[in-house]
């Protein structure tokens, strides 16, 4: 084949230069990889760094014509005087509170459904479930007016019970949870029952240890979500004596028209908000990304 | 296109970090592959083949030596340059795309002098699908062709940009068996068409016979023999080739040489001159037996299964290396099933003499 | 066979979750779309002492309210345009990211984490800090951000100054609407990216190397790599981002709270201005105009389900497998 040849040809000239030019092209093309990607950690730092720092700053030196990026003088003081303003103290235990309890209502809900769902038969079980499922395309906004009517007619205003009965079940943590128990073969559930043993302990004995990254999962975004959430408290129990964390930072340093605003301490109590979170970050992140990551294949 | 290697070495670091130990997977390698040939890389996973053919085609850089491609030294050049087409195990067809696309990909790759018009390009693939006789099927996706359907889509896809060598890595291991039987002539027609220089790898060592003009049979990264498929077959330079090699296998036995003769147990079975006094491995191929009720070589009779034109015999032996000893024998031998005990001549040139130690070929003098 | 003994335990087991289901779930579906079209349903309607003495009357005056109120139109254009800028925007950049997080092997754990960083947080308290960061420090009189009064610029005026650029009033007393739109498109972007990066990269991780092998074998050039082969190969991914972006844009609220507090929700001179569909609804539920409530949340559920049926339809053309 003469075709053949000609490419031959056409494949062997400039070999020494493209070689050269190959490589050259190669480390300029990393660089560039790397100084985008730098770049853009830098940006998604930055303001985790201001914060911090501003933190710290005194208000005068807040104030200067030429901001420092680092403080000159290191005003620890902030952060007591922010706790005290915003009484992040009694935020702080509501927020646990409502956090805590509902957690391990929601997980106690989550994990009889899910094993229900997953391990026991009865009748109409995929129609209820493909239900369940349906109801996680409507936006959450749609419950919250008869909710709100609800929890009022119940009585339930300004209390704890409004802060967590609503929302303790989650159609997704129990989608999650029943796709991580139908991979435990189903040989297992058979056998304990050969053995004698109850559906409770078998569930607590085989099926949450099997499931644990999952539960964990679970728990730590029910537990931010106690931390982060604000537009359901702020409509049923914006009071003193339950008003939950972010609520009661956002209160606290609500800009007005004309007042002038205290940023560093502002940022302390920010920095004092964020750092449960943060911690979270550092220790917990792979449950986190897992739990996260699983909600994309599902789509 | 000829392709020659030069002391080719590749040392993969070891996945285990702790240890430290690397792994040869293709070491001090050289032969030169002729032009124009269908060429069988042969031999068990892990011997190193896959990694050669990737060297080939500059995905894996060697470690040590030089490849060239005619009188072009390729070692530094990177996979784009090299114009090799190369079909993959599992095909790595673009799912998204349609047969006629997955074919015109290579094509329109081309840039500057080499830029094709769009109908040279259609008239390309055209010629191509025809070879491999898939053009009714331009407009389907992957997902909806088989197995061997995809195969040759691949074929297609890798001929269409007319390469200077077609890497084929185990071509039939996804099919199955009617297909593989079917498929290995058509590669073998498609490269008698083309004239290009064909290497695929395989574990099979009848497929590797089958078709290559030559085959390469390699152990550990090492090559242990280059040749005619019938020639490494009739003269195998080791025990390991000459195991890998034939169905069913070579009969193995552990035997001495004494004063010129050729032991298996008691039995002097055949004369071996020049070959020194000493433990031996002896194998003889299933064809190497005439039954023969004087024959020197007794064994325990097993059963008899008749195939037709050939009669497979199963017997034993107590100095036999495998668990039974099959021998093919003409149909027109009448054996009587019933009887405990056979006996053989040997035809002295299917029979192979191995050092002990080596596993190396003692040549003796018919 | 179904034994009735495990149909009775199953059911038990669903029992709490059915329970709450039936009252927060269920009940609001029906009840909402009822509310919506009882017309000027509001508090006194489930009051104790004038229940019964209403008239119910049924009609579509609660949507002819949501639709003429101009708060409500307002709102409606805030909620589609930060959608529009900011989908595409923190999609195209996620994209990018992931790609180039993909290609590199020293640094990828670390940069992975980093990216990360911004899904754990609260979206309030770091609405506070984007907001310190845009805010002129001192007095904005008229619109004067040079003025006497100004102590500093703000960090992002200050690079913006340093890099030769003139300072803009993001958000103080004067700002222009746009100024305010681009701070919010910024902070839902960076708030935006770390999802769409995990979920991408994961996309990215899970093509199989042997098509980028086959692309090099053919001479393939990168850009075209990245057009042909790794964008259809992550069409799914990028179909279900674009979903969420565009479900989670059109319920964007606590962002806006964050940067611009929950009583302004917009700049000092001209509040409610950065309002959006969801700080609406949550306003009439405020002031238990409950009817009109129900009617702007439907309205918000139908513009959703139309767009994600969009979304759909395109990706069922574009999306490959």
């Amino acid at each position: 084949m003469t075709d053949q040849k000609n490419i031959a040809v056409m494949h062997s000239k400039n070999l020494n230069t493209e070689k050269v030019k190959g490589k050259a092209g190669k480390i300029i093309g990393k660089i560039i990889v790397y100084a985008f990607l730098i770049l853009m950690a830098i940006i998604v730092v930055f303001p985790f760094y201001w914060m911090i720092i501003s933190s710290l700053k005194s208000l005068p030196e807040y104030k200067l014509p030429n901001p420092t990026f680092w403080p000159k003088q290191i005003m620890l003081s902030n952060y007591i005087n922010a706790f005290n303003t915003a009484s992040l103290g009694k935020l702080f235990v509501n927020t646990m509170i409502v956090g805590i309890v509902s957690t391990i209502l929601s997980l106690v809900i989550t994990v009889l459904s899910a094993f229900a769902f997953a391990r026991l038969e009865f009748k109409g079980r995929d129609t209820l479930f493909a239900a369940l499922l349906a109801t996680m395309m409507i936006p959450g906004e749609l419950f919250t007016i008869t909710n709100y009517i609800t929890v009022y007619q119940f009585g339930w205003m300004k209390t704890y019970t409004v802060l967590i009965v609503p929302f303790l079940v989650s159609v997704f943590y129990i989608y999650l949870l029943r796709q991580n128990f139908l991979q435990i073969p189903n040989e297992l559930y058979l056998a304990a029952k050969v053995d004698g043993t109850s559906d409770i302990k078998y569930l607590w004995k085989v099926m949450i240890p099997l499931a644990l990254p999952t539960i964990i999962s679970i728990t730590i975004l029910k537990m931010m979500g106690a931390w982060n959430s604000y537009i359901w408290p702020r409509l049923v129990a914006n009071d003193e004596n339950h008003r939950l964390i972010t609520n009661g930072l956002r209160t606290a340093f609500e800009t007005t028209v004309a007042g002038e605003v205290d940023y560093p301490l502002q940022m302390a109590a920010v920095a004092i908000v964020s750092f449960p979170l943060f911690l979270v970050f550092v220790f917990l992140r792979k449950y986190i990304m897992k739990g996260v990551s699983r909600s994309g294949i599902k789509g | 296109m000829k392709i020659v290697f030069e002391i080719l070495t590749k040392i993969f670091p070891s996945r285990n970090k702790k240890s430290g130990e690397e792994v040869v997977a293709v070491n001090d390698f050289s032969f030169t592959i002729p032009d124009g040939k269908l060429i069988g890389l042969l031999g068990p996973s892990g011997c190193g083949k896959s990694t050669t053919l990737y060297m080939i085609s500059g995905l894996q850089k060697p470690t040590g030596g030089k490849i060239f491609f005619g009188d072009d030294d390729v070692t530094e050049l990177t996979t784009e340059k090299r114009g090799v087409g190369l079909v993959f195990q599992n095909y790595a067809l673009y799912p998204h795309m349609t047969v006629k696309q997955n074919i015109l990909f290579p094509l329109q790759n081309l840039r500057g002098a080499d830029k094709l018009p769009k109908k040279e390009m259609l008239e390309r693939a055209h010629y191509v699908a025809k070879l491999v006789q898939i053009d009714e099927l331009m407009e389907r996706k992957p997902s909806e062709l088989s197995g061997g359907q995809q195969q040759r889509v691949a074929i297609a896809r890798a001929l269409v940009k007319m390469p200077r060598v077609l890497l084929l890595d185990e071509p039939l291991s996804n099919l199955d068996a009617r297909l593989r039987l079917q498929t290995r002539e058509e590669i073998r027609r498609i490269q008698r068409e083309t004239g290009i220089t064909t290497i695929f790898v395989t574990h099979d060592q009848e497929e590797a016979m089958s078709i290559s003009d030559m085959i390469v049979v390699m152990k550990l990264g090492v090559v242990q023999q280059i040749g005619k498929p019938q020639d490494v077959y009739d003269d195998p330079t080791n025990l390991f080739v000459a195991k890998f090699l034939g169905t069913p296998p070579v009969n193995v036995f552990n035997g001495t040489v004494k004063d010129g003769k050729l032991y298996i147990g008691e039995d002097a079975v055949l004369d071996v001159k020049g070959v020194s006094d000493q433990d031996v491995y002896v194998g003889i191929r299933p064809e190497g037996f005439i039954v023969d009720e004087n024959g020197p070589f007794h064994c325990n009779l097993r059963s008899v299964e008749v195939m037709g034109r050939d009669v497979s015999v199963v017997s034993d032996n107590p100095a036999m290396q495998s668990a039974v000893i099959r021998s093919i024998v003409d149909a027109d031998n009448k054996i009587d099933a019933t009887a405990q005990t056979i006996s053989y001549t040997l035809k002295p040139h299917k029979v192979f003499v191995f050092n002990k130690e080596t596993e190396e070929r003692i040549y003796f003098e018919v | 066979m179904v034994d009735s003994k495990q149909q009775w335990k199953a059911w038990l087991y669903l029992a709490p979750a059915i329970i709450l289901l039936l009252i927060f779930t269920v009940w609001p579906i029906i009840n909402t779309v009822r509310m919506a079209f009882i017309n000027g349903f509001d508090f006194s309607y489930i009051a104790e002492n004038t229940k019964d003495e209403k008239i119910i009357s049924i009609g579509i005056r609660n949507f002819a309210d949501v639709i003429r109120n101009p708060f409500f139109t307002n709102a409606l254009k805030n909620t589609l345009i930060l959608c529009v800028l900011t989908v595409p925007l923190s999609t195209f950049l996620a994209l990018l990211i992931a790609v180039c997080l993909n290609s590199i092997k020293p640094l990828q754990k670390l940069l992975q984490t980093i990216f990360f960083l911004p899904y754990v947080t609260n979206s309030i308290a770091i609405g506070m800090v984007f907001a310190a960061m845009f805010n002129i420090v001192g007095n904005v009189v008229g619109n004067d951000i040079h003025g006497p009064l100004i102590n500093n610029p703000g960090i992002i005026n200050y690079v913006l100054e340093f890099l030769g650029f003139d300072r803009i009033n993001w958000m103080n007393n004067g700002s222009s609407y746009w100024a305010n739109i681009w701070v919010m498109v910024i902070y839902i972007v960076w708030n935006a990216l770390p999802f769409k990066i995990l979920i991408l990269l994961g996309g990215l991780q899970s093509v199989n190397k042997q098509y980028y092998d086959a692309a090099k074998v053919d001479s393939t050039p990168k850009w075209r790599v990245f057009t042909k082969i790794t964008v259809p190969l992550l069409s799914p991914m990028l179909a279900y981002v674009i979903i969420t972006g565009f479900i989670g844009g059109f319920k964007e609220y606590s962002s806006i709270v964050g940067v611009f507090g929950d009583i302004l929700m917009g700049p000092p001179h001209d509040p409610g201005r950065l309002n959006t569909v969801v700080g609406m609804i949550y306003d009439y539920i405020e002031k238990r105009n409950f009817g009109i409530a129900s009617a702007g949340a439907l309205i918000l559920f139908v513009i959703i389900l139309i767009v994600t049926f969009i979304n759909l339809w395109v990706s069922k053309k574009k999306v490959h497998y």
